[in-house]
């Protein structure tokens, strides 16, 4: 039995009102889920609520699961994405893909994104640097765009192919690969910018 | 992006190709050829696939986050309301039947612990405690006595016979009260009538004569026993004429 087949016994078992099912697909997805929720929402706290309603709209939702529209993961993955865009949304936090020397925001000091990162230099040792540079990325991350991010994340962290990605943001294959070349190159730039500050 | 052709491909096919080709996509060896010639010469294609590849290398440097411990049982409870059958520690282990058993015992208790832990509570169960303590100092009970109590069975049931026998001879003693004060009582009421008789006999028909008193003075024998009075047995009548009374010869002056 293939793991597809596993997936869609499991949601039959659980929209019968088998609970040990529903935990079953809980212990499954939630590393995964969590996973692409912190890295887009950019901290735990935001990345655990998000995660938990994710699960609540699936519980919800289990039964106009289709197997024959596509594999359970790119469902969940739909899934999360429009909650994580509605998130994103409502926080009105809509940070555009803007440099490192551009001002964020009013609220935040009128020191650049290049300075604020440039002021936690990485030290010497290679552990703390590593360390260091997943934060900056991590902190990049949270500067691109909506459509980027969320493109970048489910390639580059989640690995998945660019057909599920398509099917998941509803848009075609080639936006997708659109998407995650500007998103990586963005990425890149943001970061090229602080290191040379740094160095 | 310019739409130039360069050595056999545009920018646009190039940017399409660029993931493929990040990815290990497979290109075959004639475009693989014709898109490193473009990168190689192209002045945007260039720059853009060195920024994609080191994104690309600067996004792999990320981990997997490691999610909090009670996400799964806060799922749980948000959805089936069911309690995780499997307690599964962060590292994936099954953790150990004692901690299970905390757990369980955690999830069974804390929800009324924490209820009751609540401030609002707090002064209500200190004067509860306040006034227990109160009256048992009052009905002189001191907890030191209660330390002594021998709760062996024998010496229950010893306790329990000496109460019964307290509250028999308590009910019999009661009860020989009650019957000595009931004599009494016949004798009292079997001689009170022969003294008391004639001059209660004299009053009656004059009282009964003043059912037409209108003189607004208060009826002299509202405070009387009437049940008394008609209880007794008759020993005389007077069947004279109907004596005056002091207050009917006042009327009359």
């Amino acid at each position: 039995m293939d793991d597809a087949q596993v997936v869609g016994l499991l949601v039959r078992r659980c929209i019968s009102g088998d609970a040990a099912a529903w935990e079953e697909i809980v212990q499954r997805y939630h590393r995964r889920i969590y996973n692409v929720c912190y890295r887009f929402a950019g901290d735990a706290e935001n990345a655990q609520d998000l995660t938990q309603e994710v699960f609540i709209k699936m519980y919800r939702t289990l039964n106009t699961y289709d197997s024959g529209k596509g594999a359970f993961m790119t469902w969940v993955t739909t899934i999360t994405r429009n909650l994580l865009v509605d998130h994103f949304r409502k926080t009105k936090s809509d940070r555009v893909t803007d440099s490192l020397d551009s001002i964020p925001s009013e609220h935040e000091d009128a020191q650049p994104l290049s300075e604020r990162i440039a002021d936690r230099a990485p030290p010497p040792d290679a552990s703390v640097q590593s360390r260091e540079t997943r934060e900056m990325v991590h902190l990049a991350l949270q500067k691109l765009s909506p459509e980027l991010r969320e493109a970048v994340i489910l390639r580059d962290l989640q690995d998945m192919d660019y057909r599920e990605i398509a099917t998941a943001l509803r848009v075609p294959e080639g936006t997708v690969k659109s998407r995650i070349n500007r998103g990586r190159a963005e990425l890149a730039r943001l970061l090229q910018r602080t290191y040379r500050q740094v160095i | 992006m310019p739409e130039e052709m360069k050595h056999g491909m545009a920018c646009a096919e190039f940017d399409a190709l660029l993931s493929d080709a990040l990815d290990g996509g497979g290109l075959s060896s004639d475009r693989q050829e014709k898109f490193e010639a473009h990168r190689r010469v192209c002045t945007v294609c260039g720059p853009m696939f060195a920024e994609a590849q080191a994104g690309q290398q600067f996004l792999q440097t990320l981990e997997e986050v490691e999610p909090p411990a009670y996400l799964v049982h806060n799922i749980l409870a948000a959805t089936s309301g069911v309690e995780s059958r499997r307690t599964v520690s962060a590292d994936g282990r099954t953790a150990p039947l004692v901690e299970r058993a905390r757990e369980w015992w955690d999830s069974f208790f804390s929800p009324v612990t924490s209820f009751v832990r609540q401030p609002r509570f707090v002064m209500s169960f200190g004067m509860i405690f306040f006034s227990f303590s109160l009256a048992l100092s009052i009905a002189g009970v001191k907890p030191a006595d209660v330390a002594k109590v021998d709760l062996r069975p024998a010496a229950l049931r010893h306790a329990y016979n000496d109460a019964q026998i307290k509250v028999v001879k308590f009910y019999d003693n009661i009860r020989f009260v009650y019957e000595i004060e009931s004599k009494v009582r016949e004798l009292k009421r079997a001689n009170a009538p022969a003294e008391t008789a004639p001059a209660y006999q004299q009053d009656v028909p004059k009282e009964r004569k003043n059912n037409n008193d209108t003189s607004g003075q208060p009826d002299q024998r509202q405070d009387r026993n009437y049940s008394q009075e008609y209880n007794q047995p008759m020993l005389a009548a007077l069947n004279g004429p109907p004596a005056v009374t002091r207050t009917t010869n006042r009327r009359l002056i």
